[in-house]
């Protein structure tokens, strides 16, 4: 399994979306449920990263161009 | 007997005998002739002087007084037809000759220093030139030659006029102005000795001579024909009045057109000003300028309406993860213990977690690693 710090946004995503579908579709035992929610945990904290990070960047950027503008 | 042929310019009734005196009007001859008092009342046409006639006479000489004349036997009145054929004859010659060719013609001046003109004293033609062109163009100069224009002695001193005033260097154009009257009043102006004479002149010659019927030969070897003296005096002096109204004319139409242009280039140049490019040179960048406003406008509410539809989705994602996992269990205490392995199985029985065995025990918040020290009923 690839390492998540190393994964983008869009894949770390696309692959939350795979891993909450996988869940509730049901139909594992426990102990790779676990591990699907535990890998899902840890994608949801790495989207939300990528998350923050873009809005700081934004908002850097906006308020720097206010700046200029003042 | 001879016949001769001249003109009158004497006639004296004496007695019975009629004296008289002949002329030839180019020549300059003259010769006394006599003849009955009969002769001259039976005359075919009524003999005066200025009459040209034909006589048939023979030579006689009064020894008592030594003077020699013809006495005359017969006359006969050269008549029109006649006068007029000898007129054609001449006509042709001289036109045989190349005397009316037009490229003989010198130009007249357009405003003459002084104006040659030959005419009879007190003449109404001498009137009407120097009346018209003077009212035409006030500051005119004359030179005036006044000749007999009709009988014998007409053509020598018409002759002669021309001459002196074709010497003269200050006479740019020469009239020979005379009134209408009859063809034989109007033969000297036919007369072949003149119209050579006319055509020898090296000053430009205007003639005007009788009124618009008549012919003379003189106006065909003229280098300008004038129909009447009138006419001649507007040809040889411009119109002072209708020259300056048309320098007038002509600077008033100059002076507009050139407002004209002026006022023309300045519209153009106006327009020009007037488009966008000049008269708002920053419209091009503020409209480029308003372009990016808008753009950054719409990729800031872009990018923030990005943000916050993948944290809403992302948001979703984790609540619907917690719902299946075992986060709310664990959040009341319980907790889960794997045994760490390849496999992470969960840990189930005590008998699968004998001391020693490294075990993950999985909490709320995170998970930490122990060892195990063997079942509790083992102490």
């Amino acid at each position: 399994m690839k390492p998540i710090s190393r994964m983008g946004y869009e894949e770390s995503r696309d692959e939350l979306v795979e891993v909450v579908r996988q869940l509730e579709q049901g139909g594992l035992d426990l102990d790779a449920s676990l591990k699907l929610w535990e890998r899902g945990e840890e994608l949801a904290k790495r989207c939300e990263e990528h998350l923050a990070g873009a809005r700081a960047k934004v908002e850097k950027a906006l308020a720097s161009r206010d700046d200029e503008e003042a | 007997m001879v016949w001769i042929e001249g003109q009158l310019t004497e006639l004296k009734l004496r007695g019975t005998t009629a004296w008289m005196v002949l002329r030839d009007p180019a020549a300059d001859m003259s010769l006394s002739v006599s003849c009955p008092r009969d002769l001259v009342a039976a005359a075919p046409v009524p003999l005066s002087e200025g009459t040209q006639v034909i006589m048939l006479g023979r030579p006689q000489f009064y020894t008592r007084n030594g003077s020699f004349s013809l006495r005359i036997s017969e006359i006969r009145a050269v008549g029109i037809g006649e006068l007029l054929a000898r007129i054609d004859r001449l006509r042709k010659l001289l036109d045989a000759e190349g005397l009316f060719d037009p490229r003989l013609k010198r130009p007249i001046p357009f405003l003459p220093n002084t104006i040659g003109l030959i005419t009879g004293r007190a003449s109404a033609a001498e009137r009407d030139v120097i009346s018209v062109a003077g009212d035409r163009w006030p500051a005119v100069h004359f030179a005036v030659r006044n000749t007999v224009v009709q009988g014998p002695n007409a053509v020598p001193q018409i002759v002669e006029a021309l001459r002196e005033l074709d010497g003269d260097p200050d006479v740019d154009v020469i009239v020979v102005a005379r009134g209408g009257g009859s063809v034989e009043d109007l033969l000297p102006f036919s007369d072949e000795t003149l119209c050579r004479a006319i055509a020898a002149c090296t000053t430009p010659v205007v003639s005007a001579v009788g009124h618009e019927p008549d012919n003379p030969l003189c106006d065909l070897v003229a280098d300008v024909r004038a129909a009447t003296p009138t006419d001649a005096a507007k040809r040889v002096v411009p119109d002072a009045a209708a020259e300056q109204a048309l320098v007038s004319d002509l600077r008033r139409r100059s002076a507009r057109a050139l407002r004209n242009w002026v006022h023309r280039e300045q519209h153009t140049l106006d327009q020009l000003r007037s488009r966008p490019v000049l008269a708002q040179p920053l419209a091009a960048l503020t409209a480029r300028g308003e372009e990016i406003h808008r753009a950054r406008a719409a990729a800031r509410r872009d990018v923030t309406r990005l943000l916050t539809a993948e944290t809403d989705r992302i948001e979703h994602l984790s609540a619907r993860l917690a719902t299946l996992g075992p986060s709310a269990t664990l959040a009341r205490g319980y907790s889960v213990v794997q045994i760490v392995s390849n496999s992470m199985t969960v840990l189930r029985s005590t008998k699968d977690a004998p001391a020693g065995t490294r075990l993950r025990i999985r909490v709320a918040d995170g998970a930490i690693t122990t060892l195990s020290e063997g079942s509790d009923e083992a102490h």
